[in-house]
Order: structure tokens, then C-alpha cells, then sequence
């Protein structure tokens, strides 16, 4: 993924080639195999939503946290999201403690463009005063451990944490004083726009790419399907695809979204 | 806008020393350790303690980038500690603010003496801690899963260290401050020890106490630490016992 | 108080700092003396007494060179001099490149090398802190071509190895691979298919978990045998 800061063999090249020429992949899975997803059990964070996941050896951990505030002049009827991504030092020997590099806000941008696109979060349920006063969620993305694909991950571990969050009532009373309620409510996830990863290695295309994969790899994809099985949004990575190779991986996304989608919504 | 109110608990201690959690002065909170939780870390720790969890890794010892830092002679020993933006229930903007940044060198104190660093002379050792769920206490904790951390990565050490701290409510000398106790008590005394020779390598306070009240949260802050320590060396050797009792079950 | 005593079983899990003896003993390694004279454990690690000599055989660790050394390396850097090698260490190996009467002395084709190359090379030196010399001039070093890369903690090395190189036959014989092991944990492999490859990666992970306990070799064996049976 981060091409030129890992240092990685010529065999480690020619050995996956090769297996992909044959039609295998190094850890044996298909071309079209997601490694094991597991979220984890328990609270670890204070976020009004929050899931801990593992793809394979990649560990993410995502907090929903909410506050109020005015909406963006241009939409003063929505809501306000805020997606951040932390690549934090200890998740790889290849990352430096820092503010976000282009990789971590490019990460960040292609999970919340996803949930954007499809509309996934009911963004004028979040208004309570049109113009003045609107819930502004928080979408922080930790990754702990990097094994590759990123993006999957985080937007996997995203959807469940903001179908799990709960969200204090916050009221104005005809004083204009704001009041938190005890109160609480769910946001309202309309849609569940999963991030698929391609990379293209050879002249195949391989989902949910492992580390070394990306490392060796020609080409890279993510396309977001909602439930729909539409095509939200798209982000081509490194290198280059015919548009026979994208359709593909469309279908293939498409195909894989009701096995990951119900992995979601068990978690929530 | 602060979703979340603070306020101030009426009595945070009463007459008998019953604490706003229920604890007696000289208990602890409930602590868990685990080490090894993480892949690409050479070594990693996960604290549980009262209602803070957090991670501590360790890269190294390691290459020196940039290379005008190397000690020709010895380890360079870097440490960062940060709060998640969820770690609070306000959300924290993510990014070192001046206290991580102090806390970052205290805990790198703490720790280095115990490192041995002529082992490794032009390297670095990179210790990471981050808070995702601060409950008080977050720089003893830290210290606490970084020892266990800096083990585990097998880093040459001359003890663990263990960390605990101590505060003063109004005339009670308490063992392991709760948030309450930390945002309104009088005074709080973070303290770490390098075992087994128990030689204080943190030591900070932030309000005044008579040398008498002072003498007392020293003890009990070592008989704490002895405490913390005996759970760190259970949960450096768990991993280890569950492995041999599973292969002896099979066979 | 000259009376020597032993604090702990051999091969029990230690943690740093943890007293192992008192009195005359011999410092093995990963072991110090402390200002009262008890000998305490340097590193997370099984304790190793044998006779008169007390050690800690850690259990994880990062590679720090030895002379005599045999290690895989990738070469990361080729100036007009030397050829900068990881080796998955702290420090950076060093191989110049011959010039004048001594490309005479050598195999020059071993040094057409390109960036990302697999090479297996010798420790010729390492001063401890920054100079570290590594050769390919002897028989057998020099470019890997084919096979894969697998990577286990160097600590274990020996465990892969085995005395005698028993682990190793059993390893190399089981899953019918060519197998070199470098001393800095990384290990090149031939297998005849991905299935073999998959099922020694499995049987490494085994030895790093299990380096503990007694009786590895034949849990090994047995595994491979299941892991390739059909």
C-alpha cells in the first residue's frame, strides 16, 4: 500500500506471481476470499459507538463520538460528519507518529465517502434546530495493527460502530438554553456501503489483499456497494486497470456484499 | 458544546473512608494485563485497570531515523503517550497537546533506567502508548503495560517496572485515585518502581501533604506497586502456561 | 555469606529482574549480578542452569549480529563501493564490492546484485554498534534465486534447527522442501506446492508457540504428518 516505505524482496515478487499464475494466493485463500473478520467482545473506548475489529492480522478499532454545533453554512439542514484516520506508530514498523500523512487522510476520505454516497447515515435526522444547532458525529479511525486493507476494515469496524452508537437527546428549551437529556437514540443507518479492495496482481484481480500482497502488487481498487448493489464510490489506487477489469471487480464486490453485510449486522 | 456535564460528587469521602466508588482508602481498582495482543509490535501489552484501557507497543531495538539522533554508545529510548479522541467523553482533537507531550517524558523516565541500554548501542527502542478509554491513572497504567510491553519484545531489562498512584482526600491518604478523586481530591502522586531493588523511577505530585501524610502514601503506594508488579510477571508468563497445559492436555 | 544457592527450576519461565541465584556461579548469558550479588534474569526467558553456569534462553528478541553468523539479507542499497544489506537487525550489514587485484581473488558474478535481492552471507565482523561487515565469498553464499522468504522471532532459531539439526530434518523431510535457515530469523524455502509451503509455515508458528515445552520434535513430526496427510 505505502509502496516506497517497506523494503520488500524480489522473491517475495516472483513467489506470489507465481502462485497467482497458478491461481493461489500466499495464504492459500481464493482469489475472491476475505481473511476471518472477528469483532471483538467487550468496550474499550468512551465513543458513543465503538467496534474493535480484526481482518486476518489487520486490527482497527473505531469510536463514534458526538457533539452539537452549527451545521456547514451550505447545508444548514444536515447534520455534520467528520471522519479522521490515525495510522498509528505502533500499528506498523513503517509508521511515524505524526499528524495524518496523504495516506491516512486519503484512507479517511474514501471510508466516509462511502457512507457519504450511499447516504448511509441520515444526515437531517441529525438536525435539531434547521440552520442553527445540528448533532456533529465523529468518525475516528485507529488502526492498531497493519496487515493490509485498510479500507475494508475501517469501513467495516465505521458501519458497526455507528449502528451501535447511542446518542445522548439534546433539547433546546424556549429559553434557548440547551439541555442534554438522559435520554438516548440510535442513529439511523439507512444503508450499509461496504468498501470492497482489489489489487491486481499479474493480470487477476485478488480481494482483500494481505500486506505482502499490496506490496507486491501492479494495481489497487476499492469500490463501495450498498445494499442496493450499486456501485457508490470508487477509488483507484496505485497503477493501472482496463475498464473490463473494473466491471469485474464490481461484480465480484457485488456478489461478496450479503456475507459481510450480515457479519455487520450481527455485530450491531 | 460538552455533551457531557461534570460535577462534582457531594462527598467524595466520608468519615470512615468509604470513597465515592465504594472502596476502602487502601484499595485498588480492579487491573487485568495481557501481553502480546498485537502482530507487527516486536512487543505489546494491554491494560485493564478501573475504566481505562490501554495499549502499549515496543519497535525495537531498531534502526535510527533520522540518523543525527544515534548514541554511538547506547540505546536511544523514544516514548510517546496519547489519548485517543475517544478516550474522553468529550471528544479530545486528536494530536499531542503540551500535557501528552510532558507525560511522554516522564513515562520515558521512568522506564529508561530500567532498559539496559549500553546493550544496544546506535539503535532505538520506540515504546507507544495510547489511552483509548481514560478512567485517572492513565501515566501509571501506561508505565505498568509499557514494562510489560518492553518484556515482551525481549529487550534486556534489569526489572520491571510497576506503577501506581497515591492521593490525599481530605485527611485520608487513598491508594489509586478514581476520576472524582483525581478532578477534586487535594493531592495525587503518581509513583513507579523498578522491582526488585524498589528504587522510585517516577515521582510527581500535585498538591501539598504533611510529612506524616506524605510517609504514608509512600507505603502505600510500594505496597501497591508490589502488588502490580506480581500481576505483571503473571501476565508475562500466562501465555506460556496456557500453551504447555494445552499441548500436555492433547497428548 | 558464601553459601550458593539456586532460586528457580531450570528451563522455568523467568521475567526480568528475577533473582535465579545467589553465590558462586558463572554469568552466562542474558544474566547480571546485582550490587548484593544475586544473580538476576536480564530478559523474558527460560531459565538455563547448567552445573556452575547460570543463563536465560530468551523467548523473543530482535537480531544482534555474531561473527560467524550465517544470515538472509536484501540488499537495500548498491552505491559504487559497497552494497548495504537488511538483515532484519538494528544494524545494517556492509558488503564492499572488490576492487583491483582482489576481484581476482573472488567470483565477481556473485556481486551483479540488484535492489530487493535475497542473499545468504556470513558475519565477518561486527564492532557491536555500527560497523557490521558481512561476505559472500565463500561457497554456498551469494544470491538466492527461487523459493520464498518465511520469518520467525530469531530467538527460536535454535528450536528450528534443532540439536542436531534434528528439527530441520524433520521439517525439510516431512514437507519434502529445501530449507536454509539464517541465524537472524529469516528462513528461504522451496516447497513443491503451496500446500507444503502452508503447512510448514503452520508447523514454524507451532515451534515459536511451543519452544517451551519438552517433546517438541515429535509434536511437530506428528503435525506435519496430519497438516499433509491427504
Amino acid at each position: 500500500m505505502f509502496e516506497s516505505e517497506m523494503l520488500t524482496h524480489n522473491l517475495l515478487k516472483e513467489y506470489v506471481k507465481d502462485l497467482v499464475s497458478k491461481g493461489q494466493r500466499i495464504d492459500g485463500r481464493g482469489f475472491q476470499e476475505y481473511r476471518p473478520i472477528e469483532v471483538r467482545e467487550g468496550t474499550f473506548t468512551k465513543a458513543e459507538g465503538e467496534a474493535w475489529i480484526k481482518l486476518g492480522n489487520t486490527q482497527v478499532l473505531v469510536g463514534v463520538k458526538a457533539d452539537v454545533g452549527e451545521p456547514f453554512p451550505d447545508t444548514p439542514d444536515k447534520g455534520v460528519l467528520v471522519s479522521n484516520t490515525e495510522l498509528l506508530p505502533l500499528a506498523s514498523p513503517t509508521f511515524e507518529p505524526g499528524p495524518p500523512n496523504e495516506n491516512a487522510i486519503e484512507v479517511a476520505r474514501v471510508v466516509d465517502r462511502a457512507i457519504r454516497s450511499a447516504d448511509a447515515v441520515d444526515m437531517s435526522s441529525l438536525v435539531i434546530i434547521e440552520g442553527k444547532l445540528v448533532y456533529m458525529l465523529f468518525l475516528d479511525m485507529y488502526v492498531l495493527d497493519y496487515d493490509g486493507n485498510l479500507e475494508d476494515a475501517l469501513t467495516v469496524a465505521s458501519l458497526i460502530a455507528l449502528g451501535r452508537a447511542e446518542i445522548p437527546k439534546v433539547e433546546v428549551k424556549d429559553d434557548g438554553e440547551i439541555e442534554v437529556k438522559e435520554e438516548k437514540w440510535k442513529v439511523n443507518l439507512k444503508d450499509l456501503p461496504i468498501n470492497f479492495t482489489f489489487v491486481k496482481i499479474g493480470d487477476q484481480l485478488l480481494l482483500d489483499p494481505v500486506l505482502e500482497e499490496e506490496q507486491v502488487s501492479d494495481a489497487a481498487i476499492t469500490l463501495a456497494i450498498d445494499k442496493e448493489g450499486r456501485v457508490c464510490s470508487i477509488q483507484k489506487k496505485h497503477g493501472k486497470f482496463t475498464m473490463e477489469e473494473i466491471l469485474n471487480a464490481a461484480t465480484i464486490a457485488r456478489s461478496k456484499w450479503p456475507e459481510i453485510a450480515e457479519k455487520i449486522r450481527e455485530a450491531i | 458544546m460538552p455533551l457531557y456535564v461534570e460535577k462534582k460528587p457531594e462527598v467524595l469521602i466520608t468519615e470512615d473512608g468509604v470513597r465515592t466508588d465504594g472502596r476502602k482508602p487502601h484499595e485498588m481498582r480492579p487491573v487485568r494485563m495481557t501481553v502480546g495482543i498485537l502482530d507487527k509490535a516486536d512487543g505489546s501489552a494491554f491494560i485493564e485497570w478501573g475504566g481505562n484501557k490501554i495499549l502499549a507497543a515496543v519497535f525495537g531495538p531498531r534502526e535510527v531515523h533520522p540518523k543525527h539522533l544515534v548514541l554511538p554508545d547506547k540505546a536511544l529510548v523514544r516514548t510517546r503517550y496519547n489519548m485517543a479522541p475517544f478516550s474522553t467523553p468529550e471528544r479530545k482533537r486528536p494530536g499531542p497537546d503540551r500535557r501528552s507531550v510532558e507525560l511522554s517524558k516522564v513515562i520515558r523516565e521512568a522506564l529508561k533506567p530500567a532498559i539496559f541500554v549500553e546493550n544496544y548501542p546506535g539503535s532505538v527502542i520506540d515504546i507507544f502508548i495510547e489511552v483509548l478509554r481514560s478512567d485517572a491513572g492513565t501515566r501509571v497504567a501506561g508505565v505498568n503495560a509499557a514494562s510489560l510491553a518492553l518484556a515482551n519484545a525481549g529487550i534486556a531489562m534489569r526489572g520491571l517496572v510497576a506503577a501506581c498512584a497515591v492521593g490525599r482526600v481530605g485527611n485520608f491518604v487513598v491508594c489509586d485515585p478514581n476520576h472524582d478523586e483525581d478532578m477534586w481530591g487535594d493531592a495525587d502522586m503518581p509513583m513507579a518502581m523498578l522491582m526488585e531493588a524498589e528504587e522510585i523511577t517516577l515521582l510527581q505530585t500535585d498538591g501539598p501533604m504533611t510529612d506524616e501524610q506524605f510517609r504514608e502514601a509512600l507505603k502505600l503506594g510500594r505496597n501497591a506497586i508490589r502488588f502490580l508488579y506480581e500481576m505483571q510477571k503473571e501476565a508475562l508468563k500466562r501465555p506460556y502456561r496456557v500453551v504447555e497445559r494445552s499441548v500436555r492436555g492433547v497428548v | 555469606m558464601s553459601e550458593s544457592v539456586i532460586l528457580v527450576k531450570n528451563r522455568e519461565v523467568v521475567v526480568p529482574g528475577q533473582p535465579l541465584a545467589k553465590g558462586r556461579f558463572k554469568l552466562g548469558k542474558d544474566v547480571y549480578r546485582d550490587d548484593s550479588g544475586v544473580i538476576r534474569a536480564k530478559k523474558l526467558g527460560l531459565a538455563d542452569i547448567k552445573e556452575d553456569t547460570v543463563s536465560v534462553v530468551p523467548l523473543s528478541g530482535v537480531y544482534i549480529p555474531k561473527e560467524g553468523d550465517i544470515v538472509i539479507g536484501i540488499v537495500s542499497r548498491i552505491s559504487g563501493s559497497t552494497i548495504i544489506v537488511d538483515i532484519r537487525s538494528p544494524y545494517q550489514g556492509v558488503i564492499p564490492i572488490p576492487r583491483g587485484r582482489a576481484t581476482e581473488r573472488v567470483d565477481m558474478r556473485k556481486y551483479n546484485l540488484k535492489l530487493g535481492d535475497v542473499i545468504l552471507a556470513k558475519v565477518k565482523a561486527f564492532d557491536g554498534s555500527s560497523s557490521l561487515l558481512l561476505t559472500i565469498d565463500m561457497e554456498g553464499l551469494g544470491k538466492l534465486e527461487g523459493g520464498y522468504i518465511l520469518e520467525v522471532e530469531p530467538a527460536k532459531v535454535p528450536r528450528v534447527i534443532g540439536k542436531r539439526q534434528s528439527m530441520l530434518t524433520i521439517l525439510k523431510e516431512k514437507t519434502k522442501s529445501d530449507i536454509i535457515v539464517g541465524n537472524n530469523g529469516r528462513i528461504w524455502v522451496r516447497s513443491p506446492s503451496l500446500k507444503e509451503l502452508l503447512a510448514l509455515e503452520k508447523a514454524l508458528r507451532k515451534i515459536e508457540a511451543e519452544s517451551h515445552v519438552s517433546g517438541l520434535s515429535d509434536r511437530v513430526s506428528s503435525f506435519l504428518t496430519q497438516e499433509l496427510s491427504d
